[in-house]
C-alpha cells in the first residue's frame, strides 16, 4: 500500500504539509489505478455518453436509459480479476455483490446478472479447471441466492490466461423514473453507514488490484455474504419508496475511503466522520484499516435527522446494522476523526481526483508480421475434424455454466440462456434484450477492427431477438499500461469503440477499464467485453420450431478473414492471420434488415455467423432444433474461398435465417429491396447436418450424435477431466 | 515399524475475516435461544484422516503436505491445524 514518490510530493505540495498515515491510505486507495482510473480517464472522454434516451446525474455508479411510460433500466459493469485469480468462489460472487449494489445506488431494482468468464486452457491446466469450476460455482450460489437472474454471458479459454482469471459481471436494474436517486445534499445532512460490518477482510483490494499478481501472498480475500446483500436490496428499495435516502454510494474498491471521498466530491460537499462510529467486526481494528477495509455488502447513504429514525426502523426490520458515521458539510473536507482525534482532514478534489497520466504508447513489435499466414495442415476429414471442433471448450455448448444459474427467478426471462441474447419482459410491455461480448483472439491481431468486432457481435445478437441497439457497457481489459504497447493496443480498441459507437448513435451508458492484467507468463491479450442493451417495442423473435423444408437464408459475404479464428487457433495451433474488419455501412444495412424481417414476422428464428464460422453456426441451429439440413457451400455468398475458409471464416454482419417456405417470396423481395447480399443456402430436413460442395457432402454429421458431443463435452471435462 | 494415527484437519477462514454462517448461527439460533453467555461461533470443515506412519510428527507432515498440494483449502482464505492422535 503505497503511493509513487512523486504521488507523495504532489500531494504534499496540494495539502501544503506531509500527510498523516491514515492520510496516506486513503490517498494511496483513491489514487490507484482501480480508483482513480489515472491511466485512462484523458482518453475515456473520446467516447459518446449523450443520448436521447440517456438520463445521467451526478455521482451515479450505473448508467440510466429512459425507455419510456415512466420507466427506466440501469446497467453496469465490473470486473474482479485479481480476486478471482486467487478465490475464485468468493472473487466471482463479491464481484456480483458489488455490480448489483451500483444498480441499486441509483434506486433501481436488479433484475438480471450477466458474466463473462476467462480462463487458461482447461483441456490441460488444472488450476484453470478449479479456477473455472469454483467462479462458475461462486456467481451461481450469489445470484441463486438473490433471487436474481443469471440470464447470459460467455465462456473463453485462451492460454494467455493461465494462472489468472478475467470475471466479468454486469448487471441490469429496473425501476420507475419518478424514483431514482437525485444524489443530494443538504446543510446538516447526516451520513449513514448500512449493511455489513467492516472487518479486515479486502483490505487493500483495490490497490492489489492495481499491482500486478505475482505471488499469492496478499489477504485481500472478501467472503460473500448474500443473505446480507438480499437484505440490504430489500431495505434500500424500502427507504427509497419512503424517499429517506438523499444520496447513495455502494462500497467497493478502495472502501469507506472512495465512497466518502468521491459522495464528497461529486455533490461538491464536505463530509465529517468518526471512525469509531462504524460498526466493525473485530474491536481492534486501526482507523487505517477501517477506511480501506473491503468488507462487502455495505451501502454509503445520505440522510438527515429527521429521516433517519424511519430508517433505523426500516434496518431493524430487515435486521441489519446501520451507524451514523458522520455529517455533511461545506467546507469540501473530507475529514476523518478518531473521537475527537483528527485522523485525515484533506480537500475532498484533491483526494477524489488524482493526477491523469499521460502515458506513452506504441505500436506493438509483435504486430507486424502477425497477418501473415503459414501453410496449414490439409485437412483429410472433416466430419471428424468438425466433432472434435464442436468438443472444443470454445466452441462446445455452455449449458454446464448456465444450467447452475437460476435464469428464470422473477419471471422475466421470456427468451432463455443458450440463444443469442436473451429477453426479459418489462413491466410497461416493451422487452429488453442484452448480450456481452468479447473476442481476445480478435483483439490480439488487430486491437481495433478486434475491439469493434465485439461491439458489432453483441449487437447482432440482441438484433437476433428483435432488439434495437439503445445502449452499450464497455469493459477495456488489459495488461499494464506502463508498457507503450500496451497502452497502444488500449488506445486502439477505444478508439475503435468510439467510433462504432459513433455510428451507429448508440451511446456507451457505463464502462469500467482494468489495467495491469498480468499472468506470470506475461500479459494478457487484449480483451475488451462489449455489452449491449436492446429494445424490443412489441414481442421479441420466439424461436419457433424448425420444420423439414424450411429454408436457411444467409445475409452477409463470408471473406477471407481467419485470423484468430477458433478454427486456426484450435485446430492448427496457429495465433495469425487476417482478423475480421467491419463494414460500418454493411454493418447497419444488415442489422436493418434482420430487424425489419424480424418484425414482419417472416423469420422463424436467426443466428448470428461468430466463432467457428458458417460451419458451427449451422451446426448450432441443427444441434438446438434437433434436425439436419443440407447446405449449398457454392451458394454462400462472397469471394471465392477454399472449403476451410468457406466453412470457419469469422467474417462480421453475417446472419442465418430460418424461413417457412410459404414466407419465402415476400422475404425474398424485401432482401432484394434493401440491396442486401444473401442467398438461400440450403434447407432443414433429415437427421444428418450436411455441408457440400458440388453436391458432394465436406461435413456430414448425424445430428443426435454432434448433438450429445458439443452439449456434454464441457461438463465432461470439468468433472471428469 | 509403521503405527496407525488419526489425523483431523480443521479448516475455517482466517482471522479477521468474516464468517457468514458462524455468524448466522450465532445471531438467529444461538441469541434468539437465550443463550447469551455465547459471544462467537466460528465454522469449519474438519477432515479426519486414517494414516500409517512411522510417528507423529511424519503423519502431520505427510498430511499437510497432501492437503497443500492437492489445494485441499485455499490458503488465501484458510487457515488449516492438524492435530495428530493415536489410533486406539
Amino acid at each position: 500500500m503505497s503511493l509513487e514518490p512523486q504521488e507523495l510530493d504532489d500531494l504534499t505540495s496540494k495539502i501544503g504539509r506531509k500527510p498523516t498515515s491514515t492520510e496516506l491510505q486513503i490517498v494511496a486507495a483513491e489514487w490507484s489505478e482501480h480508483c482513480s482510473y489515472k491511466s485512462s480517464k484523458k482518453h475515456l472522454k473520446m467516447l459518446p455518453m449523450k443520448g436521447p434516451l440517456v438520463i445521467s446525474e451526478k455521482g451515479y455508479d450505473s448508467g440510466v436509459l429512459d425507455i419510456g411510460d415512466g420507466y427506466v433500466i440501469t446497467a453496469h459493469i465490473e470486473s474482479h480479476n485479481h480476486p478471482s485469480a486467487v478465490e475464485p468462489y468468493g472473487g466471482a460472487a463479491t464481484g456480483v455483490g458489488g455490480v448489483i449494489r451500483d444498480i441499486l445506488s441509483a434506486g433501481t431494482r436488479p433484475i438480471a446478472i450477466f458474466d463473462g468468464l476467462r480462463f487458461g486452457d482447461i483441456e490441460k491446466d488444472l488450476q484453470a479447471r478449479w479456477l473455472f469450476k469454483n467462479a462458475v460455482t461462486g456467481i451461481a450460489d450469489y445470484g441463486n441466492c438473490l433471487g436474481i437472474p443469471t440470464i447470459g454471458g460467455e465462456v473463453e479459454f485462451d492460454e494467455c490466461y493461465t494462472n489468472y482469471a478475467l470475471v466479468d459481471v454486469a448487471a441490469i436494474g429496473f425501476g420507475k423514473k419518478s424514483s431514482l436517486i437525485k444524489n443530494h445534499a443538504k446543510k446538516g445532512d447526516i451520513v449513514v453507514l448500512l449493511g455489513g460490518s467492516t472487518g479486515r477482510d479486502g483490505i487493500g483490494g483495490s490497490q492489489f488490484a492495481s499491482d500486478s499478481l505475482e505471488s499469492e501472498n496478499r489477504s485481500a480475500v472478501q467472503i460473500p455474504d448474500p443473505f446480507i446483500e438480499k437484505l440490504i436490496i430489500e431495505a434500500i428499495l424500502e427507504a427509497r419508496n419512503q424517499k429517506l435516502i438523499h444520496a447513495m454510494k455502494d462500497l467497493g474498491g478502495g472502501g469507506l475511503s472512495c465512497a466518502v471521498s468521491e459522495t464528497a466530491d461529486a455533490l461538491s460537499i464536505g463530509i465529517e466522520m468518526d471512525v469509531n462510529k462504524v460498526h466493525t467486526r473485530e474491536s481492534d481494528m486501526n482507523p487505517d484499516e477501517i477506511m480501506v477495509s473491503e468488507s462487502q455488502e455495505r451501502m454509503l447513504i445520505v440522510t438527515n435527522t429527521e429521516k433517519l429514525k424511519k430508517l433505523e426502523e426500516i434496518c431493524k426490520k430487515f435486521r441489519i446494522s446501520c451507524s451514523v458515521i458522520g455529517h455533511v458539510t461545506f467546507d469540501n473536507m473530507m475529514h476523518v476523526k478518531q473521537g475527537s482525534k483528527t485522523c485525515a482532514n484533506l480537500p475532498t478534489d484533491v483526494v477524489a481526483n488524482a493526477k491523469l497520466l499521460d502515458r506513452p504508447s506504441k505500436k506493438p513489435a509483435y504486430l507486424e508480421n502477425i497477418e501473415k499466414e503459414k501453410k496449414l495442415k490439409p485437412i483429410s476429414d472433416y466430419s471428424k475434424m468438425m466433432m472434435k471442433f464442436l468438443a472444443a471448450p470454445n466452441i462446445a455448448s455452455k449449458i454446464w455454466v448456465y444450467g447452475q444459474y437460476d435464469h428464470e427467478v422473477g419471471i422475466r426471462t421470456v427468451v432463455k440462456p443458450g440463444k443469442d441474447a436473451s429477453v426479459l419482459r418489462l413491466d410497461n410491455g416493451k422487452f429488453l434484450s442484452a448480450k456481452i461480448d468479447g473476442n481476445p483472439k480478435h483483439c490480439y491481431i488487430n486491437p481495433r477492427e478486434g475491439a469493434i468486432g465485439c461491439f458489432e457481435e453483441a449487437c447482432r445478437n440482441v438484433v437476433c431477438t428483435g432488439a434495437k441497439p439503445i445502449g452499450m457497457l464497455d469493459h477495456l481489459q488489459f495488461g499494464n499500461p506502463e508498457d507503450p504497447e500496451i497502452f497502444w493496443t488500449f488506445l486502439e480498441s477505444l478508439k475503435g469503440i468510439t467510433d462504432f459507437a459513433k455510428y451507429f448513435e448508440i451511446p456507451c451508458v457505463g464502462g469500467k477499464v482494468s489495467l495491469y492484467n498480468e499472468t506470470p507468463t506475461g500479459p494478457i491479450k487484449p480483451t475488451p467485453i462489449i455489452g449491449i442493451l436492446g429494445l424490443i417495442d412489441k414481442a421479441p423473435l420466439f424461436s419457433h420450431k424448425i420444420d423439414a423444408g424450411d429454408t436457411i437464408v444467409i445475409i452477409g459475404d463470408t471473406k477471407d478473414e481467419m485470423g484468430g479464428s477458433e478454427y486456426f487457433e484450435y485446430i492448427h495451433k496457429f495465433v495469425g492471420g487476417k482478423c475480421p474488419v467491419v463494414n460500418f455501412a454493411e454493418s447497419k444495412s444488415h442489422m436493418n434488415t434482420v430487424l425489419d424481417v424480424i418484425g414482419k414476422g417472416l423469420v422463424k428464428a436467426a443466428h448470428d455467423c461468430s466463432k467457428g464460422g458458417l460451419a458451427v453456426a449451422v451446426s448450432e441451429l441443427c444441434m438446438t432444433y434437433q434436425i439436419g439440413c443440407n447446405v449449398s457451400l457454392e451458394k454462400i455468398p462472397g469471394p471465392k474461398l477454399d472449403v476451410d475458409r468457406t466453412l470457419f471464416s469469422e467474417t462480421h454482419s453475417r446472419y442465418l435465417l430460418v424461413v417457412d417456405k410459404k414466407n419465402l417470396q415476400k422475404l425474398d423481395g424485401l432482401l432484394k429491396k434493401s440491396k442486401v447480399s444473401y442467398k438461400m443456402i440450403g434447407t432443414f430436413g433429415g437427421e444428418n447436418i450436411r455441408l457440400n460442395k458440388e453436391n458432394k457432402p465436406i461435413i456430414d454429421l448425424r445430428v443426435d450424435k454432434a448433438q450429445k458431443t458439443w452439449f456434454n463435452s464441457l461438463r465432461e471435462l470439468v468433472v471428469h477431466g | 515399524m509403521l503405527a496407525v494415527f488419526n489425523v483431523h484437519v480443521t479448516i475455517e477462514n482466517k482471522p479477521g475475516i468474516s464468517d457468514p454462517e458462524g455468524e448466522t448461527i450465532l445471531n438467529d439460533l444461538v441469541l434468539k435461544g437465550g443463550d447469551s453467555s455465547i459471544s462467537k461461533i466460528k465454522t469449519a470443515k474438519m477432515l479426519k484422516f486414517t494414516i500409517k506412519e512411522k510417528d507423529k510428527k511424519s503423519a502431520q507432515a505427510k498430511v499437510q503436505k497432501i492437503c497443500d498440494e492437492l489445494r485441499i483449502y485455499n490458503p488465501m482464505v484458510s487457515k488449516v491445524t492438524i492435530d495428530v492422535f493415536d489410533a486406539s
